[in-house]
């Protein structure tokens, strides 16, 4: 089996199952409870807390725990909506996760403005269309850090810049699920408000993530409940979640660097085969190279990109396709549709993305097994 | 006060020395669909089955469950009496107002299989009717167009209801005959299924799996979908076939105006081999005429060429917006309209034959299988894998 799907999820690595285990037998404590132990736990995730700031460049920045990537979406951008309930202006982009979509989405329902921005073919957010689009009532910007289809990645430090140049007072969130600790971020010296992350693309456990907050920035909760995690996340806090996950920063923390460059090399070999083996293929968004070192995208002339799947699947190869099959409704990637794709070539497309576990050694076989199937596919064209 | 359910199987009345075999089947699936429920017992009356001992509380659910049984013709919720008029008077005063029929009108509709009884029918219908116009003064009686009618019969004892609620219908499961219907994902064949159902036959399935031009979700959106069958006809068998080699050797040499016919062929031929195999006595479809260009009258006469058993299509006169309600009625709907099952388009012709003629594609036919053709066949019935579901429990 060869897995280059890490863009949907990753494998947990072996010291997060011991972390959690050890959170799930020995810390089993309700954080809040009063006794000894349970206040042992309590600090255990308050060293979590510390460790993923840290990581995103201050021990100031508030960490608050959630279920993953589609809760710290929504809490940032429904928290930032003005507490009296006037009519808001959010912006963000054509190229976003459906957890911000559809939530921007929604709020448009209820009244909201909401400015959706093109990108260019390589991904980048158009920079002129954010200057005009930031304006006295722009609560929050939302912009994905790296494009979970196609791996493009945005200069935040600028747009954080164009941004608050605007409006000071507008949110900056950066839904980081697809880059956090794939490349460095200081949210302090992007610009950065508001950091969406999520534990289970980054080896560590499904249902936890976190949202990330520069100190001073206030959310209106989206749960009311216990007054856990000083109430604006209240519901007694996933332990064994929270310390898998943050098993898994401190192995980005010592090997980050080296895993980013161990991505890179993988895509590349992956690449270098495909070129000899292949003919009619060609990369969407931004090259391999600026492209965030796990993700490539590619398009397979004459083929759907659901059937390579599915005979890649065959092979013990799995990829993702963001493109559904369906001859009823053509549902073709609406992230490669703002990257400027036609729908023929975006059906046609398959994502390919590694992850620090990806052998190396297998990616040769991967694109030559790719290579084989795209041939014998090609074969059937609707006559 | 004991409450019952009263169950009355329709048409089995008619079947004559064969009654006690229909009866049996339905009291099986009766006892099947209710198992699970604290308590509960059935027991036989003249003509129709009791259910008793359920918790109060069930009886919705057990009457919803009743309901889906093939061969239930409807179904009242009643009171189990003494046989005393006071009793039986009181409580119908009480069952009137319980549902809110306190404004309106209504008849008596009595009978007295237990002739010990004093009053006879007549009697009793009037008697029971100037009760109720003393106990609820809003009612007013229509014999012939009330809005309720307040059933009382007298017999073991006496038993007293106001709703009869329409069952499913039809005949008994398994009681008439075994087809193999071919399942595809879609709207229409699912629902020809149910139909065959319902008419006592029992039902098995069989699905054309074409990995990679289809994904396991398409098959896994036929596994759900012969499941919801089985929860109505009680048992599916699931027969998956591969079918890649059989449809890229069509697409390769057959005319790309027959392909769908071709392919058709090709599952009819194999279904064939499989009902015989299993004891199907017959094939279904849920083919409708000129739904698509494989469903005219000329491309039917095509795909049945050569099938030596009878091919059902419950569906043939059915316009699509009615196979929808249906569809929707038995719960394959949401089902069948999840969108995985596309990908072979290029296995379709653009410009399919509305009109084939026999000989021609016969003759195409031959020429595609002459080298091999029939060895892939085999393969694939080799490469069969089944499934079993039987009806998911309601209860319990």
């Amino acid at each position: 089996m060869i897995y280059l799907d890490n863009s949907a999820t990753t494998q947990v690595m072996a010291p997060v199952v011991e972390a959690m285990c050890r959170a799930m037998k020995d810390s089993f404590y309700n954080p809040s409870s009063l006794y000894a132990p349970a206040v042992e736990v309590e600090q255990a995730l308050t060293a979590a807390r510390e460790r993923i700031a840290h990581s995103l460049g201050s021990r100031a920045l508030r960490v608050l725990y959630t279920s993953g990537g589609t809760e710290s979406n929504n809490m940032a951008i429904v928290g930032a909506l003005p507490r009296d309930g006037r009519p808001a202006h959010l912006v963000t982009t054509a190229m976003e996760h459906p957890s911000v979509l559809a939530c921007m989405q929604r709020l448009e329902t209820q009244g909201h403005r909401v400015t959706y921005l093109p990108v260019d073919a390589q991904g980048q957010v158009e920079r002129e269309a954010l200057s005009q689009a930031v304006g006295e009532d722009t609560v929050l910007v939302s912009i994905m850090q790296v494009n979970n289809e196609t791996g493009a990645v945005q200069d935040l430090e600028a747009l954080g810049r164009i941004i608050h140049g605007r409006n000071p007072r507008t949110l900056f969130h950066v839904d980081g699920v697809q880059g956090y600790l794939r490349l460095p971020v200081s949210m302090p010296r992007l610009g950065v408000d508001l950091y969406s992350l999520s534990g289970h693309k980054i080896h560590g456990p499904k249902g936890v993530g976190a949202l990330v907050m520069r100190d001073g920035v206030r959310l209106t909760p989206l749960l009311v409940g216990g007054g856990q995690q000083q109430e604006a996340r209240p519901g007694t806090e996933n332990v064994p979640g929270i310390l898998g996950l943050d098993a898994a920063v401190s192995i980005f923390e010592t090997q980050g660097e080296e895993f980013a460059f161990h991505m890179r090399g993988c895509k590349a070999a992956f690449l270098e085969t495909l070129e000899t083996a292949l003919d009619g293929w060609q990369v969407n968004g931004p090259s391999p190279e600026t492209a965030a070192p796990h993700i490539l995208n590619l398009s397979l002339d004459g083929v759907r990109g659901e059937v390579v799947l599915h005979a890649l699947e065959e092979e013990g190869v799995y990829v993702a396709t963001g493109s559904a099959c369906s001859s009823k409704k053509r549902n073709a990637s609406h992230a490669l549709l703002a990257h400027g794709l036609s729908p023929e070539r975006a059906l046609s497309s398959i994502r390919i993305s590694f992850s620090p576990m990806t052998q190396r050694q297998d990616m040769p076989q991967a694109a030559e097994i790719l290579a084989h199937a795209v041939q014998r596919l090609r074969r059937f064209r609707r006559k | 006060m004991k409450r019952v359910l009263l169950i009355r199987y329709g048409e089995i009345h008619l079947k004559g020395l064969n009654r006690p075999y229909f009866e049996r089947a339905v009291l099986h699936a009766i006892e099947e669909v209710t198992r699970g429920v604290e308590g509960i017992h059935t027991y036989r009356g003249q003509g129709r089955f009791y259910l008793e001992g359920y918790p109060e509380t069930m009886e919705p659910q057990v009457i919803q469950a009743v309901c889906k049984v093939f061969g239930v013709h409807s179904v009242s919720p009643a009171l189990c009496l003494e046989k005393d008029l006071d009793v039986i008077a009181e409580a119908a005063a009480e069952m009137m107002r319980e549902r809110g029929y306190v404004q309106g009108t209504f008849k008596a509709d009595s009978r007295r299989s237990d002739k010990q009884f004093p009053l006879n029918s007549m009697q009793l219908n009037e008697e029971l009717g100037y009760r109720l116009l003393e106990a609820i003064p809003g009612l007013s009686v229509d014999i012939h167009t009330p809005q309720w009618t307040v059933y009382c019969e007298i017999r073991e004892e006496a038993y007293l209801y106001v709703d009869k609620i329409p069952g499913a219908g039809g005949m008994p499961s398994g009681t008439g005959g075994k087809a193999l219907l071919l399942l595809s994902g879609g709207i229409d064949s699912p629902v020809a299924g149910w139909m065959l159902g319902k008419r006592g036959s029992a039902v098995d399935a069989i699905y054309f799996d074409s990995p990679p031009h289809t994904s396991a979700r398409a098959r896994q959106k036929v596994v759900d979908l012969a499941q919801i069958v089985a929860d109505w006809t009680g048992r599916v068998r699931l027969h998956i076939v591969p079918f890649t080699q059989v449809q890229e050797l069509l697409y390769d040499k057959g005319p790309e105006d027959m392909l769908t016919l071709l392919m058709r062929r090709a599952m009819m031929r194999i279904a064939e081999r499989v009902a015989r195999r299993t004891g199907c006595q017959a094939l279904a479809t849920g083919e409708s005429l000129g739904q698509v260009a494989s469903q005219t009258m000329e491309a039917i006469a095509c795909t049945e060429d050569g099938v030596g058993m009878p091919v059902l299509r419950p569906l043939i006169c059915f316009d699509k917006n009615d196979t929808i309600e249906v569809a929707r009625k038995i719960g394959t709907f949401e089902t069948s309209i999840l969108p995985y099952e596309d990908c072979c388009t290029v296995f379709v012709p653009k410009h399919p034959l509305t009109k084939p003629q026999l000989p021609v594609v016969r003759a195409a036919e031959e020429a595609v299988y002459a080298e091999g053709g029939e060895t892939l066949l085999e393969e694939a019935m080799k490469g069969i894998q089944v499934m079993e579901l039987t009806r998911r429990p309601a209860f319990g």
